[in-house]
């Protein structure tokens, strides 16, 4: 706990002693750290492996990205209501991923995620198709607040909303809620055995983890100021479960380490050479077989928090 | 009224029926085994029971009501805790946090997304309490995945029991145990058996342990029933030595 409150007094204090571009790289990290972090309520506490988590990455940007083009919405409400929206969504896809269980089930979060990634295609009106939407302003308010519009005032709410996240995360994983994760993750039927409806278990922890996914990409849209069909790509669902299985399935803190390893070595790495994923698929597989508990399993051997 | 009543239960997998109409009354309190050879339609009644698959025809009543449009977790709900015949933990969890887990299911607030002190105490408490019924208070602390075959076996029974079930199902509670880890089993099954407080139902092949532990003995064949009475009847009629005792008795 008192590391915890180093780490966020240490994230509070970045911007006043890091150059621009640096900030800007932080608070790029703490968004993808956010949506990490939302796919390990599924991967790592409910071993419920989904290959499409970019789907709610992509639905919430492209939701905050029209609601701020489109309507008056001040900047926070608007990345509320899309969390909102892609939490929503999230139930429907649930319930039908969760007819089918193991491989079965990522392969219908991938097949959701590609048809999103179609329908972003073809939907011009909405998602301004292969080119995206741009432009979209980091509008003023509530109450005339401008704070947000600033590179440090945004990452102020970014870190906000990934504290709030962390801590909302923390709590749920802890409680009889939680338990029950817990039991489906290790032994499902016996889970059911007991008397425990798995099923809306595992609907209710997807619709969250969208939710999260979603907030994620609804901070991620005004942050670059546009949104376009590969923030929904197969291949972005990819990494993201990289930097959760590199950082540390199953600690919520460790996919945000593993998101940031993965933007930082992203960026060192290319630019020495552009064939940097090669680098990094050869680090993950050390990874995999060498440190299955990830970034964060290696540190808490060492440290005890 | 009898607790539990069967009637008329069948299931067909394609041509093969494995479980044949069967009828059966279990009182409150009764010990009931249910015996007979391999591929006799024991396990597959069970999961009839509990839901795990559904019923071609017949019906399940449990305290009055019919099950048959019940699901699986609901059938838990009204009360029926059940082991497996392979055991079923959650093996990287302690015991403790095992027994927890299950007494968890019968709680108010069980499914409580925040907070959960008091639900997790009261649900210990009762964990505990069936952890030493069962004599594994010593064990309580360790990983179920590491325990002995046969603590794991009584393991599964206390999870069951800490659910404070009013019927309990043991799917082959010595199956893969020891000679000397089945004489511990049944001993300490015997002892939670002895107030007669329990309803139980039984399915098991080895007769030593049967006729230890039941009071009533359903016997099956081919998904049948052939015989349903007091041990020392089940014991001379001819059709279940020819069926299954053979020398035995």
């Amino acid at each position: 706990m008192r590391g915890l409150v180093i780490a966020a007094i240490l994230l509070a204090a970045a911007p006043l002693g890091l150059p621009p571009f640096a900030t800007t790289l932080l608070t790029e990290a703490l968004i993808l750290g956010l949506l990490a972090m939302s796919l390990d309520l599924m991967v790592g506490y409910t071993r419920l492996i989904s290959f499409g988590h970019a789907a709610a990455y992509g639905l919430g940007a492209y939701a905050c990205g029209d609601l701020l083009i489109h309507t008056r919405l001040p900047l926070p409400f608007a990345i509320f209501l899309s969390a909102s929206i892609t939490g929503i969504v999230g139930i429907g896809v649930a319930w039908v991923c969760t007819l089918a269980k193991g491989v079965s089930f990522s392969m219908l979060t991938l097949a959701f995620a590609q048809l999103l990634y179609a329908i972003a295609f073809k939907w011009t009106a909405v998602t301004g198709a292969s080119d995206g939407l741009a432009g979209i302003p980091r509008r003023v308010g509530p109450f005339g607040l401008t704070q947000f519009q600033t590179r440090n005032g945004y990452y102020y709410l970014v870190l906000g909303c990934l504290l709030g996240a962390y801590a909302f995360c923390r709590v749920l994983v802890r409680s009889p809620f939680g338990a029950v994760l817990r039991g489906i993750r290790e032994n499902e039927p016996k889970t059911i055995s007991l008397g425990y409806n798995t099923r809306l278990c595992k609907i209710a922890i997807v619709a969250i983890s969208f939710m999260l996914g979603g907030l994620s990409g609804a901070l991620y849209a005004p942050f670059a100021g546009f949104a376009n069909t590969d923030l929904l790509f197969w291949l972005f669902s990819g990494q993201v479960l990289i930097m959760v299985i590199v950082g540390g399935q199953g600690t919520l803190l460790g996919p945000i380490v593993g998101a940031a390893f993965f933007m930082l070595l992203e960026h060192v790495l290319s630019q020495y050479t552009d064939s940097w994923a090669l680098f990094f698929g050869l680090i993950f597989i050390g990874f995999i077989t060498f440190a299955p508990d990830g970034i964060w399993g290696l540190f808490r051997r060492r440290v005890r928090i | 009224m009898a607790l539990l009543e069967l009637d008329g239960l069948t299931k067909r997998y394609g041509g093969l029926t494995a479980v044949n109409g069967v009828a059966m009354r279990v009182e409150a309190g009764e010990v009931r085994a249910v015996i007979g050879p391999n591929g006799a339609g024991k396990t597959s009644l069970f999961h009839l029971i509990t839901g795990v698959v559904p019923a071609t025809s017949g019906d399940v009543r449990f305290d009055g009501n019919s099950l048959n449009r019940m699901s699986s977790y609901r059938r838990c709900q009204t009360g029926l805790s059940r082991t497996f015949q392979l055991t079923s933990l959650f093996s990287e969890m302690t015991a403790r946090e095992n027994c927890r887990v299950a007494a968890q299911a019968r709680l108010r607030g069980r499914w409580q997304p925040w907070g959960g002190t008091q639900i997790f105490r009261e649900a210990a408490a009762r964990g505990d309490e069936a952890l030493e019924r069962l004599g594994l208070t010593a064990i309580a602390g360790r990983s179920a995945g590491l325990l002995s075959h046969g603590d794991q076996r009584l393991l599964e029974v206390a999870m069951a029991l800490s659910q404070r079930p009013r019927v309990l199902l043991l799917d082959e509670p010595t199956q893969g145990l020891s000679v000397e880890e089945t004489i511990t089993a049944v001993e300490t099954l015997a002892g939670l058996l002895v107030d007669g407080k329990l309803t139980v139902l039984l399915v098991e092949h080895d007769m030593e342990v049967v006729f230890r532990l039941a009071q009533k003995i359903t016997v099956m064949h081919r998904g049948s029933v052939i015989a349903d009475d007091v041990p020392s009847v089940v014991r001379r009629d001819p059709a279940v030595q020819a069926a299954y005792l053979g020398g035995y008795a």
